[in-house]
């Protein structure tokens, strides 16, 4: 006997939006269904914000189609937003009111009021760990305090599907924690989640497929294991070195077998087909430059190899 | 409309907790008042202390002593001291304990009754502007009552032909001094009309920063803007639209506040007399809509909040300057009273003053009210229209 699958919440279809003659978004498609959790990594840049934009009915599509829960969302489908809530990724909260009276007031607008306003206050401040701050003006907050409470705004009236845009940029690894395990929580709710990040290891830990986003173009999608594949029987070779970095990593791209090279946080990284045949090659094309290595590492292919692979840049490199 | 309540309510709840909004909304024009009219208040109660050399002693002398000079102590404008020297009266001066000393020359009725030229002479302080014009009037008075008794004389001389005797003179002197004028000037309206200069200053500066307070709403439009927040609240089950009344409420309801707080606040610390409360009230909401529609309108042709608050002060001051906030338009060129009744204040201050009338009533001020309801609904609507692109999904 086969599960039935979960309905389908988020349905994105031929998503384009363009500014002036810059393309942001080239034919976006994706789906996510109820109590899944659907990463765009990409870098900045990349096309994830407008593509949420257009999801939520804040940007005009030039073109393509989004249903939410059965219905049509455009920019004057007012009652249809009710079901999608929104996590920007620049803090969306009043400095001068408390967190109480910000979920208040987000909370009334979203037509929760009285018993069950209060109650799914609670709840929310709750999951965000803000419950014994919650009377205080969030002026006084730290920014991971307030990111967390950005996010608990958005989960208020219970969305059937959530848009987190970025929302672990610029807070403390703590606070990052907290965070995610807040949106883990959420897909056990049966809530769809549409999270967008440039941090691999975000889309690794918390969602169950991933798109890769490069270009305002959905590169590659799906799970990780299926995205890992895309790579093959490639293998990623990590240079710790020094010297002219960059110099060193046009070198290694050149060569035969070697699929991607980026400098990454000070080091080389390289997809090969390889590594045992390429590594010698590598070395010494590296040495040529004048880059001196000082440590060599095999390391297992993961989201972040992906990208390399698609795109031939690194996610961060490419910020 | 729950929505926009919703945003109105929010908006004057972060209003009302901005210290810098309270200092603009009731402190100013509080202290602006409390200082303009501490500073002219003075000239509202007019009072002169007159010394009178009277070196004379004849009747008309006396005359001019006891019934002229004499009538401005009856009537409490003025106290009168006798002295026997021309030096004591230029000495009472010196030293301030008067404003302005009369010396009545000797020879003074004998000479007017020769038909010769006399002299009067007026020793007048420094600082007592006002108390020395008064009593240049109040010789001026006599002086026409002089040439109109001697034009009386001359007159009847001339018709019968014959020399007048002493006694016939001082019957058709006495006669045409009890002549009442044949034409008399009165303004009933004007002072009957006029607001105290607490009541004036006070309700200048309430509409003066009214428009501060009323464009708060639009202003906070570009803030929110700038902070996400209007972004995270129209991607919510929101109409555009509904931002935009909640914004223009909450500038309103602001605006209701500060002239509250204000009418009560200058009602008991400076004892501004407003006038019937309906009609202030009716006034009141009336200057708010214009202040708020203006505020719109302005706002409308920015692009950020600091723009919006530049642009919406300076616009506040310049029509506070037209429309008298800081004087009296009556005390001012013709084509000022002309501008004023283009700008709020204008109205404002006339529907204020048709309140202070004889037998005024609160209905008095409909007519200006209606007037400011209309600015505030012709202005604010084009201005909501134009402010429809603040709001706009691009």
């Amino acid at each position: 006997m086969t599960a039935t699958p979960a309905p389908v919440v988020l349905d994105v279809q031929g998503l384009r939006k363009s500014y002036g003659q810059l393309e942001a978004v080239r034919g976006v498609s994706f789906q996510i269904r109820a109590g899944e959790t659907y990463g765009l990594l990409g870098p900045n840049g990349a096309g994830k914000t407008t593509t949420i934009s257009m999801i939520c009915g804040l940007l005009a599509r030039d073109a393509g189609h989004v249903t939410v829960d059965g219905r049509t969302i455009d920019t004057g489908a007012v009652a249809a937003k009710a079901a999608i809530g929104v996590v920007p990724q620049d803090l969306a909260i009043y400095p001068d009111l408390s967190a109480r009276e910000n979920i208040d007031f987000f909370g009334r607008l979203y037509g929760l009021h009285g018993a069950a306003l209060r109650a799914r206050a609670e709840e929310c401040l709750a999951l965000v760990g803000l419950s014994d701050r919650a009377k205080e003006r969030t002026e006084r907050y730290s920014g991971g305090m307030k990111r967390r409470l950005n996010i608990a705004i958005g989960l208020l009236h219970h969305p059937k599907l959530l848009l987190l845009d970025e929302p672990t940029v610029g807070v403390d690894p703590q606070s990052r924690n907290a965070i995610l395990e807040s949106v883990a929580a959420l897909s056990h709710e049966g809530m769809a989640v549409l999270y967008t990040t440039h941090y691999m290891e975000e889309a690794e830990r918390l969602c169950d497929r991933v798109g890769i986003i490069d270009g305002g173009e959905i590169r590659a999608e799906g799970t990780r294991r299926e995205l890992v594949e895309l790579v093959g029987q490639q293998d990623q070779v990590r240079l710790t070195a020094s010297g002219d970095l960059e110099a060193a990593a046009d070198a290694g791209r050149r060569l035969a077998g070697v699929t991607g090279a980026a400098v990454v946080d000070g080091r080389i990284e390289f997809v090969v087909e390889d590594a045992g045949a390429a590594l010698p090659r590598l070395l010494e094309a590296v040495g040529r430059t004048g880059a001196a290595v000082r440590a060599v590492n095999l390391v297992e292919p993961d989201l972040e190899t992906v990208f390399l692979h698609l795109t031939g840049r690194a996610l961060r490199d490419a910020d | 409309m729950r929505i926009a309540l919703l945003i109105a309510a929010k908006d004057l709840r972060q209003r009302v907790r901005d210290r810098s909004a309270l200092l603009i909304a009731v402190v100013a024009p509080l202290g602006l008042a409390f200082i303009f009219a501490g500073l002219l208040g003075n000239t509202t109660e007019f009072h002169a202390a007159y010394v009178v050399a009277n070196l004379d002693g004849g009747q008309l002398a006396q005359v001019l002593r006891t019934d002229v000079i004499g009538g401005m102590a009856a009537a409490g404008a003025a106290t009168v001291t006798d002295v026997p020297t021309e030096a004591e009266a230029r000495a009472a001066v010196d030293d301030g304990t008067a404003d302005t000393a009369f010396v009545i020359p000797a020879g003074f009725t004998a000479d007017i009754e020769a038909g010769r030229r006399v002299t009067l002479t007026l020793v007048g302080a420094r600082q007592a502007v006002l108390q020395t014009a008064a009593a240049e009037a109040l010789g001026r008075q006599f002086g026409d009552g002089v040439v109109t008794a001697q034009l009386a004389v001359v007159t009847t001389a001339g018709l019968t032909g014959a020399t007048l005797g002493a006694d016939q003179v001082q019957a058709l002197t006495a006669q045409a001094a009890s002549m009442a004028a044949p034409v008399t000037l009165t303004d009933s309206a004007a002072p009957l009309r006029q607001l105290s200069l607490a009541t004036y200053f006070a309700a200048s500066m309430a509409i003066m920063f009214l428009f501060f307070s009323s464009s708060f709403g639009i202003v906070s439009l570009f803030e929110e803007r700038r902070r996400g927040t209007l972004a995270r609240v129209l991607a919510g089950p929101v109409h555009p639209g509904e931002v935009l009344i909640g914004k223009t409420l909450a500038g309103v309801g602001s605006g209701l506040l500060a002239m509250t707080v204000l009418v009560a606040a200058t009602t008991l610390l400076i004892h501004a007399d407003w006038g019937p409360p309906l009609g202030v009230a009716a006034l009141a909401i009336g200057a708010i809509l214009a202040a708020a529609g203006i505020a719109t309108l302005v706002a409308s042709f920015c692009r950020t909040a600091e723009a919006a608050s530049a642009a919406t002060s300076a616009v506040a001051i310049t029509l506070a300057v037209l429309g008298g906030s800081f004087f009296p338009v009556s005390q001012a060129p013709d084509i000022m009273g002309t501008l004023a009744l283009l700008t709020p204040h204008g109205w404002f201050m006339r529907g204020l003053g048709d309140l202070h009338g004889t037998d005024a009533a609160w209905t008095d001020a409909l007519g200006p009210a209606a007037v400011l309801v209309a600015m505030g609904v012709v202005l604010g609507g084009i201005g909501l229209l134009r402010a429809r692109k603040l709001v706009a999904i691009q």
